[in-house]
């Protein structure tokens, strides 16, 4: 579902990206780790299309992104790090707007509602103004858009930083939902505890490459920090 | 190819879907409800006042023409000559939407006295009653939509992109594959949408106004000048949308965008124009009064031709007995004073047709030389175009004193001509004026004053070339906009 074959990219002299091959399925649940600057936010906005690759390929459900920028962005959702909204608009209302605009026009308020039932909005917090929204109420509406968008691909920017355990923990129930869909994510991230217990795959990546990828039924725990730790040096 | 028709289907909807929202969000800013407000209020005031003033003055000038006409019915048993001299007032019509620009109207006289051998100035200027500080800013409807409509949707839109990219929701929306297309139109309608609402009082007051003064019954092709108005202001309105869309897209931060637009706004709305005025009297200088009327005067004694009045008077006496065989000027079949007042009035027409159609062409090259400058400033046709409709501009006034003068030409023709023949035998007697009076009969052999203002063809013709440079304006800006749109797409965050 996404693929990287070969991808660089070079800002001037510095090397962002030094040729990157991944490959993740319906159902991966791939969590990037790496410090700041290792290349995880510029492999993601290589896929969507937001910067241009200096070489190789970056593939959505077989299609190269570069070709077909619009066409891929409807099998994607994104996640960023804050989810941002419209302050002086709904909860319910920024649902609706961002379903429309990924082309679902066909859901009634009753459904729009009932996806952020699904996420765990709470009813009254649906007609508030975002503008009042904790920092986990609006990556709850977030994941709302990215499920009303049906989307085959997700796109997750350090997710859970910032996010109180019980919201972390809610984040995570809502992720493995949307792999038993049928999504491929890509999640990048800091949190090696969260990393271990939801995803199915690790990448570790430093300064730009991808140095050793782990499935994480094969490892604990200690052996994920451990094996991130050695990398880092 | 695939990736277009996708677009394409979608496009229709989300443009809409865009536009909504844009529109929502605006409306419920605080930015929003304190501009609108101020917006509304200036445009309520400036156009009861218009109103009040247009009221005021027609009925004035309605009753001020027919007691003149009256007057120079009933002044009383006289010789006709010295009738011409009495005289006889002509009053401009207002501009049938001048009570929304009143144009050049406070600063033209509206009054003219019509007398014999003299062709007089326009008088009775509005600015001289009025203070400096009143002359300074006339408040009408049309000065505040040219300055405060613009500002207006700069502060609504310049955080339609340079906002969002600051918020963050722009990556948001790209992530959706929406089309730069959609953002551009949607954005578009959204913002002219919440700016149409800050102007709709206006346009129902106006409406109202058009019709408890009855002006279309007044007015050559009213509905036709108002149409036209109103789709030059949405242009106008339409260039200033798609600069601020333009800006917001290329700027690094709102900031920026605002700077950058109220900096425009300031350059084109007051710099530029001001100076335009300046510099089209440099390039095109118009003689002072006094020096207008010296030269007239001078012109009039020796002729344009360098052959001096008198002496093609006496040529022209001379071939006259040569035609009635006399050989004396007192033996013509015509009264001889009347004959040589009414040729010599004849001899200053040329000089005061030479004279006055320098003047007038001088004014017209000054004005088309600002409109040129309209590369610059959209403003300069904008005020052209809205005081031609409004029929408060050169061209109107033009009409008016050229009216004028040919009625005055006409007063005078027939009063003396009257006196030629009525006099015939009275050649030679002197002092004979005092034996030759007229009374209202004779007097009504002139008609009262009345003229027709220019129709809208005539208005659309002198301004084509105003019309066509806003119609560039809005095109330039609408491609701007599309390109810096277009941009957006690929740098992202």
């Amino acid at each position: 579902m996404l693929e990287a074959i070969k991808l660089k990219k070079k800002y001037g002299d510095f090397e962002a990206l030094k040729g990157l091959d991944l490959k993740i399925n319906a159902g991966d649940i791939y969590c990037l780790l790496g410090a700041n600057g290792a290349g995880k936010s510029t492999t993601i906005n290589l896929f969507l299309n937001f910067i241009d690759p200096t070489e190789g390929t970056a593939k959505v459900n077989g299609l190269d992104v570069t070709q077909n920028p619009l066409e891929t962005k409807k099998y994607l959702a994104y996640i960023p790090e804050t989810v941002m909204l419209y302050g002086n608009l709904t909860g319910l209302e920024n649902l609706a707007y961002f379903a429309k605009l990924g082309g679902h026009a066909e859901y009634t308020d009753a459904d729009l509602r009932d996806f952020l039932k699904q996420v765990g909005l709470q009813d009254e917090a649906m007609d508030k103004r975002v503008a009042a929204y904790s920092k986990g109420m609006r990556q709850k509406v977030g994941v709302a858009i990215a499920l009303a968008k049906q989307a085959k691909a997700l796109l997750l920017d350090e997710p859970t930083s910032g996010l109180d355990p019980k919201a972390s923990n809610e984040f995570s129930e809502l992720l493995k939902r949307l792999q038993k869909g049928g999504a491929a994510i890509l999640m990048a991230t800091h949190d090696l505890f969260r990393a271990k217990e939801t995803g199915t795959r690790i990448g570790i990546m430093r300064e730009g490459r991808l140095m050793r990828e782990l499935s994480t039924d094969e490892v604990s725990h200690a052996d994920v920090e451990r094996i991130y730790l050695e990398h880092m040096h | 190819m695939a990736e277009a028709s996708l677009s394409r289907m979608k496009a229709p909807s989300l443009i809409g879907v865009v536009a909504r929202k844009e529109f929502t969000e605006i409306v419920r800013d605080g930015r929003f409800k304190w501009t609108a407000a101020i917006m509304v209020m200036l445009l309520l005031t400036a156009l009861a006042t218009g109103w009040q003033k247009y009221a005021a003055y027609s009925a004035m000038q309605t009753a001020a023409q027919e007691t003149s006409n009256r007057q120079w019915l009933k002044q009383g048993d006289k010789n006709p000559h010295s009738a011409a001299h009495y005289g006889n007032y002509a009053f401009k019509q207002a501009g049938p939407l001048s009570f929304f620009d009143n144009g050049i109207e406070p600063y033209t006289g509206n009054l003219l006295f019509m007398e014999a051998h003299k062709q007089n100035l326009a008088i009775s200027r509005p600015a001289n009653d009025m203070s400096a500080v009143t002359r300074f800013g006339d408040l009408n409807g049309a000065t505040v939509l040219q300055v405060l409509m613009p500002l207006l949707i700069i502060f609504l839109g310049f955080t339609a992109f340079s906002g969002e990219r600051e918020r963050g929701t722009l990556r948001q929306l790209l992530s959706m594959g929406v089309g730069p297309r959609e953002l551009l139109w949607g954005k578009a309608l959204g913002i002219g949408g919440a700016a149409a609402l800050a102007i709709v009082p206006c346009i129902v007051l106006g409406a109202l106004a058009i019709g408890l003064l009855d002006l279309s019954s007044t007015a050559d092709a009213l509905w036709g000048r108002v149409g036209l108005l109103t789709a030059a202001y949405i242009g106008y309105g339409l260039i200033f949308l798609f600069l601020t869309l333009a800006v917001s897209a290329l700027a690094p931060n709102p900031r920026a965008a605002l700077i950058v637009l109220v900096g425009f706004w300031a350059l084109s709305v007051f710099m530029v124009p001001k100076s335009a005025a300046e510099i089209s009297k440099a390039v095109y200088p118009s003689p002072t009064l006094g020096e207008f009327q010296a030269v007239m005067k001078a012109d009039q004694v020796r002729g344009l031709d360098g052959v001096p009045t008198a002496v093609k008077f006496g040529t022209y006496v001379r071939e006259l007995m040569k035609e009635y065989n006399v050989d004396s000027p007192m033996k013509l079949p015509m009264y001889f004073p009347a004959l040589r007042m009414q040729k010599l009035e004849e001899f200053d027409h040329v000089v005061f047709d030479h004279h006055y159609n320098a003047l007038r062409n001088t004014y017209m090259a000054q004005r088309r030389f600002q409109d040129g400058l309209g590369l610059l400033a959209p403003l300069l046709p904008l005020k052209s175009v809205s005081m031609g409709l409004a029929g408060s501009d050169l061209l109107h006034h033009d009409t008016y004193t050229r009216a004028a003068e040919a009625h005055r030409r006409v007063m005078v023709e027939r009063m003396n001509g009257y006196l030629s023949k009525a006099a015939a035998d009275l050649n030679g007697v002197s002092n004979s004026s005092n034996y030759m009076t007229a009374d209202e009969e004779v007097f009504a052999i002139v008609p009262p004053f009345a003229y027709t203002p220019p129709g809208l063809r005539e208005v659309v013709t002198e301004y084509a070339g105003a019309l066509l440079i806003l119609a560039a304006w809005v095109l330039a800006s609408i491609v701007l906009a599309a390109a810096a749109v277009g941009r957006v797409r690929r740098a992202g965050a």
